[in-house]
């Protein structure tokens, strides 16, 4: 909706200024959220080649060893939905391998704008934000312990944004204002 | 042109397509295809869109993941019908040059690849079109069969981009000045810059793009 929107034109659509106001808010809201995010992703720096080259040829084992992890939760369900633990395994190997992508050359809005694709997309499926925490949590500490501790600290920092942002990605990936479905609505 | 997709048509395509009709949507290809389309349109305006908003379909989980798949199969069939109009409308030039095309190791999306090897072979360019997921020595071996005068590679998913720079460094030790055109939706947040870094490769964004520069070499 252009916040500029005519008075006219809103009372023909039978639109309320105020939602106008909430509608452009948001808007700018996730826009200084997204600029922020840009800005903190570009802060991040190419991990070293040895971490690099550790991280691929262990992404595979680390991936299953994730997922084993993960499957072993009693709470899987409330952290993926229902039906979807295959797909929660998948996202996890692709994960890895996005992993790999981005140690390989760092882009920074490839970083973000994937990162808030996924959000928007698994969310949709019925994954909760909760999840992503869980995850991230069982690849850190798998990092910490499979890896030498100069290839870890190398990599942590990109696992480290990728917990910290959390939140905004959920807020920047709710769909409605005032009707998103962000977890902090819906707690389970 | 363009005129022949309306919004109507493009929408009744679309939900022919999400319903696996395939009757429906080889009747208005056809119909499309018997008023003389450009071959570039049909393919960009209705197979890329409609691809486009099936899988954002999938995404926002509207359609199963089923129906995604019968939707990029159903579309690789349609892609048939306009052959013969392919063909027939082939430029004829005095030099055939030839061209590979193919998605790198691990790539399962093809249907982007077909098209532009479609595209090359309306421009006058004999094309060989390799499908999904090629092993790049397999790659290296029909090269030297071939010896193309361009290499064409797709990648759909960035999380692929360490097998295309692996493949593109072994093309490159084997042929040095060979030319490389990249396109592919993995590139739509970004990495295009590293691409541009590499010796005889350019990034191709899209079927106009790759219309235009055929045209003007």
């Amino acid at each position: 909706m252009n916040p500029k929107a005519s008075k006219e034109n809103l009372e023909k659509l039978n639109i309320e200024q105020h939602e106008v106001n909430s509608s452009w808010n948001f808007t700018l809201r996730k826009g200084i959220m997204k600029t922020y995010l840009l800005e903190t992703a570009g802060a991040l720096q190419q991990p070293q080649a040895s971490a690099v080259l550790a991280f691929s040829r262990k992404k595979d084992q680390l991936a299953a060893q994730g997922n084993q992890s993960m499957a072993e939760r009693a709470d899987l369900e409330k952290l993926i939905g229902k039906n979807n633990q295959q797909m929660a395994e998948d996202n996890n190997r692709n994960f890895a391998r996005f992993m790999e992508s981005v140690f390989t050359s760092y882009h920074p809005e490839v970083l973000v704008e994937t990162v808030l694709w996924v959000f928007r997309t698994y969310r949709a499926h019925g994954f909760h934000a909760t999840y992503w925490a869980a995850n991230l949590n069982v690849w850190v500490e798998m990092l910490k312990k499979e890896l030498q501790e100069d290839d870890y600290n190398s990599l942590y920092p990109f696992y480290n944004w990728l917990i910290i942002h959390i939140p905004i990605c959920v807020k920047l990936t709710d769909q409605v204002p005032g009707k998103g479905s962000s977890d902090a609505r819906h707690p389970d | 042109m363009t005129d022949l997709i309306t919004e109507n048509l493009y929408n009744q395509y679309l939900a022919f397509l999400l319903d696996g009709r395939r009757d429906k949507c080889a009747g208005i290809v056809q119909n499309l295809l018997n008023q003389s389309i450009d071959i570039k349109v049909l393919y960009t305006d209705l197979f890329q869109r409609s691809l486009y908003q099936v899988g954002e379909l999938w995404e926002l989980n509207r359609i199963s993941v089923s129906r995604e798949h019968m939707a990029t199969a159903m579309t690789e069939g349609l892609l048939s019908l306009a052959y013969p109009r392919l063909f027939d409308k082939k430029k004829v030039t005095d030099q055939k040059n030839r061209v590979v095309v193919s998605c790198v190791a691990r790539e399962t999306h093809q249907v982007g690849g077909k098209m532009v090897a479609d595209i090359f072979e309306l421009l006058g360019w004999d094309s060989h079109f390799l499908g999904a997921n090629t092993p790049v020595d397999h790659l290296l071996v029909h090269i030297q069969e071939e010896t193309p005068d361009l290499l064409g590679l797709s990648l759909s998913i960035y999380f692929n981009f360490p097998v295309l720079k692996d493949s593109v460094e072994k093309i490159r030790n084997s042929f040095t000045n060979l030319d490389i055109f990249i396109g592919g939706q993995a590139f739509r947040y970004g990495g295009i810059d590293e691409i541009s870094k590499w010796p005889h490769v350019q990034y191709i964004p899209s079927l106009s793009r790759l219309e235009e520069i055929l045209e003007t070499d």
